[in-house]
């Protein structure tokens, strides 16, 4: 708006600082002071000019981070290239991800679809474990009062046949068609033992030092099955993998004592998903930066990046303007050269009619496909989600069946979890790389954040948040939350 | 189940510097500063508005700096019952934007009813007689007929001239329009802050 009035010529100026001749002095020399100088060169500035720091992608790590800058004082300045927030992790209407995604144009009649605008597809739909840290961190922040949030109805586990409600109580595990299969008391034992496991107290050991001994040598302890086990690792402690059974025990047991937390707080399943899609979660922390001063500006593309002697970056040009600063914080894909690819993720998402068949008409749950279960190395997820999320019009479905790309046919991968869906009315698919920063940052002042893998929910993503603190600061984020239990 | 009184969520939109917070704070708090700060560390504001003699919730969202760059993004204007779209008599640029700043909402907030969704249109500033107006009450009320008929007040935040007024007519119409929508189903969100349930007996 205001800027409008103070382009003077739309040029670039060059490096030797050609000023049109034909203002008069006064006017120029007001033009020069307002300049900012980068290695010597004036340029027009961008929004204000002179920033602490300039975050790029609105991504939910972006948007923490750039929240969590503004709130310490820093000037931040947000870019993003898309006319939209969220970047890899925003939520976008139907029309926007066929768009995205197919090859060529699709009609989207209204009786079939419903109205395209009434959908909110996350492009990575993850769930948000209830007690886990993304809400540590929504509670840290106080940006929790500009989301709402619901709970996700049902958690299953592919086992057999066909998808079985992962139990919520221990009477629920002992009339499971699940728990037929296993030996119920030995059961009942373990998770007596996991529930009673504190670090601190070696009363609740039972003379097992889980620090050394491995989740293989606990699970062998109680004579577990491998049923039992890959229920344990994949639905409840949440591995993709099962390269856990190798490391310390202690580690998955705090994983089953989150779940079992979560599930406290939420009964229902230990999940919550907000209304609108995932796409909220960026824009409530980007809200939050900007009430403590930060700029954002969107559909803005960075034309490049500027480095000062010693291969810092201290600034970036967009649209012939700059801003600078002392550090860049930003999603990889706005640095492809100094991240890499560390995974590859394929994700298939379905508009369906009706629930999954087994899942209890459910108008939100996980499936989860333990690895063994489709004969692969990780796991496959399924997501349903519905119009009680506000993501999809009545009557309508969206399912993501995704998982880390083991073959060279991805498509194939997914196949198992798409037949678990019933009647498709329309998919596309698509495969990311996961991208990863090649260094910390230190050296040249560019903090990348990671790409969303292919978990389905945030424990990674918070754990990137900490990362990217810690690298930035080289000091711990300490989390503060209100303690629910101190309120009243 | 017991009546609930929905919270009615109102936003205030138009280009920096035509007085919108200071209309929200002579609103809430019943004050006025001549200084000008563009707003940063303020979202929303809480206030009951009374509406046939009951108390109706008001949380009203003030832009707090994303709006310079057109960057407010749907999450803000998601939920919103009624908008209130402020220019300032005295700045015609002002009120040229409003087109844009009514188009931005409706595409973003996506309500079910864009034609009669509950806009009401100030012209903030009346006070500065002294000073020529840009924009004349004819011009502004002919642009509210030609969008369906949007209610439109000359306020001022200055000398408490129509605020109340203008949030009341607000709330009234977005109080309307949630008794017709039928269909309207609150779902049953969560605290994320919530006490862990009653630890029950799970034997
Ligand atoms: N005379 C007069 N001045 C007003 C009135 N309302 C606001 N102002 C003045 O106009 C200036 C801008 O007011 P703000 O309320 O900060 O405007 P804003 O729309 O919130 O601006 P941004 O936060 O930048 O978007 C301040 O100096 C106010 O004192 C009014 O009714 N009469
Ligand atoms: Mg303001």
């Amino acid at each position: 708006m205001m800027e409008e009035d103070e382009i003077v010529d739309g040029g670039d100026l060059g490096a030797d600082g050609a000023v049109g001749d034909n203002s008069n002095a006064m006017d120029e020399l007001t033009e020069t002071m307002k300049k900012v100088n980068v290695n010597g060169v004036p340029y027009e500035p961008l929004a204000d000019g002179e920033y602490d720091a300039i975050v790029l992608g609105t991504g939910l790590t972006e948007c923490v981070i750039s929240g969590i800058l503004s709130v310490a004082g820093l000037k931040v300045l947000h870019a993003d290239k898309n006319e939209y927030y969220g970047g890899q992790s925003a939520s976008v209407s139907l029309e926007q991800l066929f768009d995205k995604f197919k090859e060529s144009k699709v009609e989207l009649p209204k009786d079939v679809y419903g109205s395209s605008r009434d959908y909110n597809i996350d492009l990575i739909p993850k769930f948000i474990i209830g007690n886990g840290d993304l809400v540590r961190l929504l509670l840290h922040c106080d940006v929790a009062k500009y989301l709402e949030f619901r709970v996700v109805e049902g958690s299953f586990v592919y086992s057999g046949s066909r998808p079985h409600k992962v139990p919520v109580t221990a009477r629920e595990a002992m009339t499971s068609g699940l728990l037929g299969l296993w030996e119920k008391n030995r059961c009942r034992q373990f998770f007596s033992y996991v529930n009673g496991y504190n670090p601190d107290d070696p009363e609740a050991h039972e003379k097992k030092d889980l620090k050394k001994m491995t989740m293989r040598e606990l699970f062998k302890y109680y004579a577990l099955q491998a049923e039992t086990i890959e229920f344990v690792g994949h639905a409840l402690a949440l591995y993709t993998d099962d390269t856990y059974l190798d490391k310390p025990a202690e580690v998955t047991v705090k994983k089953i004592q989150l779940y079992a937390n979560s599930l406290l707080r939420f009964t229902k399943s230990p999940y919550l998903y907000p209304l609108y899609g995932l796409g909220e979660l960026p824009q409530a922390f980007a809200r939050l930066s900007a009430v403590h001063g930060g700029t954002f500006m969107l559909n803005t593309p960075i034309d490049e990046i500027l480095y000062n002697g010693s291969e810092q970056a201290i600034g970036i040009k967009s649209d012939g303007k700059v801003a600078t600063c002392k550090y860049i914080v930003a999603a990889p894909e706005y640095f492809r050269e100094k991240s890499m690819p560390v995974a590859k993720v394929v994700r298939c998402y379905c508009i369906l009619a009706e629930p999954p068949p087994h899942t209890r008409e459910s108008g939100s749950c996980q499936i989860v496909i333990p690895a063994a279960q489709a004969k692969r190395q990780t796991d496959i997820y399924v997501l349903v989600l519905s119009a009680d999320h506000k993501v999809t019009p009545g009557g309508r479905y969206v399912a993501l069946v995704s998982t880390t790309v083991e073959t060279d046919n991805p498509a194939v991968e997914i196949q198992f979890g798409l037949n678990l869906l019933g009647h498709i009315i329309d998919k596309v698919v698509t495969v990311d790389d996961v991208l990863a920063p090649r260094s910390s940052g230190n050296d040249d002042k560019v903090f990348l954040s990671r790409g969303y893998d292919a978990t389905t929910h945030f424990q990674t993503t918070s754990a990137d948040v900490f990362d990217l603190y810690k690298r930035i600061f080289g000091q711990n984020l300490e989390i503060q939350t209100k303690n629910a239990s101190t309120e009243e | 189940m017991p009546e609930r009184t929905k919270l009615l969520k109102v936003i205030i939109l138009g280009e920096s510097g035509v007085g919108k917070t200071s209309i929200l704070e002579r609103y809430v708090r019943h004050s006025f500063s001549q200084q000008y700060k563009a707003t940063i560390g303020a979202d929303f504001l809480s206030m009951d508005v009374i509406i046939d003699d009951k108390p109706v919730p008001l949380q009203i969202w003030d832009t707090a700096g994303q709006e310079r760059y057109q960057s407010l993004g749907a999450a803000f204007y998601r939920g919103a019952d009624g908008v209130l779209l402020v220019y300032d008599v005295t700045d015609a640029r002002s009120f040229e934007g409003l087109d844009a700043w009514r188009q931005e909402f409706i595409v973003s907030a996506n309500p079910r009813d864009p034609d009669t969704f509950p806009f009401v249109v100030l012209g903030n500033k009346i006070d500065l007689i002294s000073r020529p107006r840009a924009v004349s009450q004819k011009k502004a009320q002919q642009w509210c007929l030609q969008k369906g008929g949007l209610t439109h007040f000359e306020t001022s935040a200055a000398d408490n001239i129509n605020i109340d007024l203008a949030f009341e007519t607000v709330a009234r119409s977005a109080v309307k329009r949630g008794e017709e929508e039928e269909e309207f189903i609150l779902p049953e969100t969560v605290e994320i802050n919530r006490k862990p349930a009653e630890e029950q007996c799970n034997c």
